[in-house]
């Protein structure tokens, strides 16, 4: 890939972390984006914002742990990560001790978000 | 300006339409395909939410004549697989709820 | 314009992956190209090699094959679904040390870096799940 073929992305994810395999799915495209330096957005939404608690521990069902992935979100340049306010409040989650920084948005500016960037991967 | 292209194939219970319910704005379109052509059924009130929402609705035809509900829906344009890629023409953008 | 799809639906649940194909017939009918349709997660069943499908349903894999062999689409499974799901095409089962290798020859096994280059060189990115 040519470093002209820059397309932004934007990488929607729904799925509660341990619940579907969804979760770590669209997190690992989010992080061969990131590698391949392709401009990225992450929306956590409705049951992804749950992606949002902090102190997972998946080794008791051993499975790699989501929230230790998500902190090393920065690590690979993705900074522009984004949650539903509503969902996260409606779950209670403390975005103030998530693994990684979110900017709040409501549905407008959910609406926004897609519509700035060239592709939406729904997860 | 076209917008986006809204794909929804779960039914009104679920959180597929709600979450797309979330975002989906007048200007969109979302086309109802597999279990997402329930929410069109005249008179529900997932029906009348769609409608609310000001997006152009459309429903797969091959989809709705599965579930039996093809006489029955309100407020959707039918469209086959060729008026499915049409509206990808159109649209920049798909976000497929689920 | 230039098409990619990405599949996330299981073959065997609902008819989404189905819809996809045609979705994929209809877009080159319509005079456009597909740079690639990426499997993912348990999309990746649709390269299926040994699937057998009843006499009287739709043969779910023969779309996928025309796609690739009249139009040379190609149709990549994500290696890290793929292998956790016993997909897996002669070099992995050789690599993995199995018995059979499971894929059927018209699709290949990759990374996510496809994904990523279809993104980056599509006008229209499909995503098809559920």
């Amino acid at each position: 890939m040519g470093a002209v073929d820059k397309k932004s992305v934007l990488v929607v994810v729904r799925r509660s972390p341990y619940g579907s395999s969804l979760a770590r799915a669209s997190l690992d495209v989010a992080l061969a984006a990131a590698a391949f330096e392709q401009p990225l957005r992450l929306l956590f939404m409705g049951d992804g914002v749950l992606q949002l608690l902090a102190k997972q521990e998946s080794e008791a069902i051993g499975v790699k742990n989501i929230g230790r992935l998500l902190t090393s979100l920065p690590l690979y340049d993705i900074e522009r990560v984004y949650v539903d306010a509503a969902a996260a409040t409606r779950y209670g989650i403390d975005l103030s001790n998530a693994p990684v920084t979110t900017q709040a948005l409501d549905g407008p500016g959910i609406h926004q978000l897609m519509t700035d960037c060239d592709h939406v991967l729904g997860f | 300006m076209t917008v986006i292209l809204h794909t929804l194939n779960t039914s009104p219970g679920s959180a597929g339409f709600t979450d797309c319910l979330r975002v989906i704005a007048a200007g969109d379109a979302l086309l109802l395909m597999g279990d997402g052509v329930y929410g069109a059924i005249a008179d529900t009130a997932a029906g009348a939410t769609l409608q609310a929402s000001g997006a152009e609705i459309y429903v797969l035809t091959a989809d709705t004549a599965a579930a039996g509900v093809s006489n029955l829906i309100k407020g959707a344009n039918h469209v086959d697989m060729d008026g499915f890629v049409a509206l990808t023409e159109r649209f920049t953008r798909q976000q497929a709820w689920y | 314009m230039i098409y990619s799809l990405l599949v996330l639906s299981c073959p065997t649940s609902g008819n989404c992956t189905q819809t996809a194909a045609a979705f994929a017939q209809c877009v080159i009918a319509r005079g456009h190209s597909i740079h690639r349709v990426f499997f993912l997660d348990a999309g990746t069943y649709t390269g299926a090699a040994a699937a057998v499908f009843p006499q009287d349903e739709a043969d779910r894999i023969k779309p996928w094959l025309e796609l690739a062999q009249q139009h040379a689409v190609e149709l990549i499974l994500c290696i890290s679904s793929a292998l956790k799901r016993g997909m897996l095409d002669q070099s992995e089962a050789r690599r993995y040390e199995k018995q059979a290798s499971t894929v059927h020859p018209a699709f290949t096994i990759s990374g996510l870096g496809q994904l990523v280059d279809a993104c980056a060189n599509s006008d229209r990115l499909i995503t098809f799940g559920g």
